[in-house]
């Protein structure tokens, strides 16, 4: 866990302690989710620096760039051929390489900042910018390639890609999904009138439907081919953090900490109650992993907290605040 | 939501952005749209203010007669000068309430340049809980802090906008600055008139550049609203640097 303070924290979840705790010096804040490849682990920090440590013991590996800043890093990384891409915000997407730390290509500067995460598949990597462009580059070399989409306001949330279709939320209330070599997009959700709020978290997708969390605390599944509505759920606070999706179920935390986890096998069109509502009682807005029936959730506070879905509660929690 | 953000500070910040979308997205733009706007609103008031700096000029006299009178006797002098005010229907105090009306709408200005740059992810998860539903408004943000040389969130790193702050409000002073016959008051209107240019030149140094942008502006729009409400530069007087001092003695 990245901790905002600037520590990265290693959790043993069978013994539920701290294995290791690395303190970035000077301290900073880290809002990336870390990254896991191989032995390492991966981090940028909003110093502007990407940290290699070992998974084992924490330990230092590498640092890009060893002084100076590549400008402060907000979207989570993304490794895909063994590269680190990383969008900064002096407006450039950078590439590492992951085993040295080496800079592969940095590319020309595409907005003002980028906060979002790239997403790449294949040769291509997808940027969606806060001036309302979604750049396609060249995953190799970095250069733009001849498709670029501009929509008149900003695009907050970082671009989802599936069949060929890119779903990313906008600063003008809706989520757009755009057809990549298209000029328009192919619908905007909502279509009557605009949502309460920005889609501030990436969607999921998943047979067919998107589910998109929204800042007007309403979690939205959408039908990837028409943009309609197909049910939506008020999770009662902001949605804040992307939703998980776990086997057959979909995980979604509100920024009140509540958990809330629906089965999607279940017939959702006219059950809008999810299987569980499991509160936290804290404040979450960072993004949260799920495994073997385990939520693992990091409040605003610095506590790590285990959620149980079958048992339905907190079956343990931790800080990850330095001790004096 | 509290009442300050209810009435004031999301109102301006909702404006200026709304402003910032009309302008080319230009967020030095619609700062000094809004310096226009609320000088115009607060006009009614500043009119008064200058009518009280004319009377005052156009009484100077009488005031100077006063002070060579009752130079000595402070208390007196006291009284005579509020007598010559109430039958002149001027209150030398009335020019204070512009500036008291502008302090609510220094500290909204500030908190809305903070809000609608939104430094850091959490400051736009907020800006996010404070626009209305307009759709000018969230197709304007985020905004871009750039603005000729400067990033609006920041103070300015080249000193140009502390001078013109102090500068301007140093004229404006002068405009409307008596001389006093007194040399220990008139001491101390030389350092007040030194003084408050030199704090904001200061301030301007410490805050953001957007809200210093905010008081150049304003200054320069009550240096030329008082130079035609009063006729002239009032008491800011231009000495010629070649014409020849009288000797000492003669």
């Amino acid at each position: 866990m990245g901790t905002v303070d600037g520590r990265v924290v290693a959790i043993n979840s069978s013994t539920q302690s701290k294995q290791w705790d690395y303190t970035i010096t000077p301290a900073t804040t880290i809002y990336t989710a870390p990254i896991l490849h191989g032995d390492l682990v991966y981090i940028g920090t909003y110093s502007g620096q990407v940290y290699a440590l070992t998974i084992a013991r924490g330990t230092e590996r590498w640092v890009y760039p060893r002084t100076g800043s590549m400008g402060a890093i907000v979207g989570s990384l993304v490794i895909a051929n063994e590269t680190i891409y990383i969008s900064s915000s002096d407006g450039r997407v950078y590439t590492l390489d992951t085993t040295y730390g080496d800079l592969k290509w940095k590319s020309e500067p595409l907005a003002d900042k980028l906060w979002t995460s790239p997403t790449v598949i294949g040769d291509t990597l997808y940027v969606s910018t806060f001036d309302g462009h979604i750049y396609a580059l060249s995953a190799g070399t970095g250069e733009l390639l001849d498709w670029s989409f501009k929509a008149e306001a900003g695009f907050v949330s970082s671009p989802v890609i599936d069949e060929n279709t890119v779903y990313v939320g906008s600063f003008d209330r809706h989520l757009y999904a755009i057809k990549i070599g298209g000029d328009t997009p192919v619908w905007k959700f909502p279509k009557e009138k605009p949502a309460g709020n920005w889609f501030w978290a990436s969607p999921v997708v998943n047979e067919g439907i998107i589910y998109a969390g929204c800042l007007d605390g309403k979690l939205y599944a959408i039908d990837t081919e028409t943009g309609e509505r197909l049910w939506e759920y008020d999770a009662g606070s902001p949605i804040v953090s992307s939703p998980v999706l776990m086997d057959n179920l979909l995980i979604v935390t509100s920024e009140k900490g509540t958990v809330h986890v629906f089965d999607l096998n279940a017939n959702l069109q006219n059950a809008l109650a999810p299987l569980k509502v499991i509160p936290i009682n804290t404040t979450v807005r960072s993004s949260f992993c799920a495994r073997e029936g385990v939520v693992y959730i990091r409040d605003e506070n610095n506590q790590l907290y285990a959620v149980d879905i079958d048992k339905g509660e907190v079956s343990w929690m931790i800080s990850l605040a330095q001790k004096e | 939501m509290n009442p300050w953000d209810f009435i004031i500070g999301n109102p301006v910040l909702n404006v200026l952005i709304a402003l910032s979308h009309f302008l080319f997205g230009q967020f030095g733009l619609a700062i000094i749209a809004l310096t226009i706007i609320v000088r115009l609103v607060t006009w009614p008031l500043n009119k008064r203010q200058l009518k009280s700096t004319k009377a005052l000029q156009d009484m100077q006299p009488k005031i100077q007669e006063l002070q060579k009178k009752y130079g000595k006797n402070q208390q007196k002098l006291q009284q005579e000068m509020m007598k010559l005010y109430k039958e002149a229907g001027v209150n030398p105090l009335g020019c204070l309430w512009p500036m008291l009306v502008q302090f609510p709408i220094w500290i909204a200005l500030y908190q809305a340049i903070m809000r609608a740059l939104a430094t850091t992810p959490e400051n736009l998860l907020d800006l996010a809980h404070r626009l209305y539903s307009w759709g000018i408004v969230n197709q304007a943000v985020p905004l871009s802090s750039k603005f000729l040389w400067l990033d609006l969130g920041q103070p300015d790193p080249y000193w140009i906008l502390a001078i013109i702050v102090g500068g301007t409000m140093w004229i404006q002073q002068k405009m409307s600055q008596a001389p006093a016959v007194d040399p220990r008051q008139e001491s101390t209107n030389r350092m007040m008139t030194l003084m408050m240019p030199l704090l904001f030149g200061f301030l301007t140094l410490m805050f953001p550049s957007g809200l210093a942008l905010y008081w150049a502006v304003s200054n320069i729009i009550g240096i030329i609203t008082q130079y035609f409400a009063t006729g002239g530069w009032g008491y800011l007087k231009f000495r010629s640097p070649f014409k020849p001092k009288p000797a000492k003695g003669k």
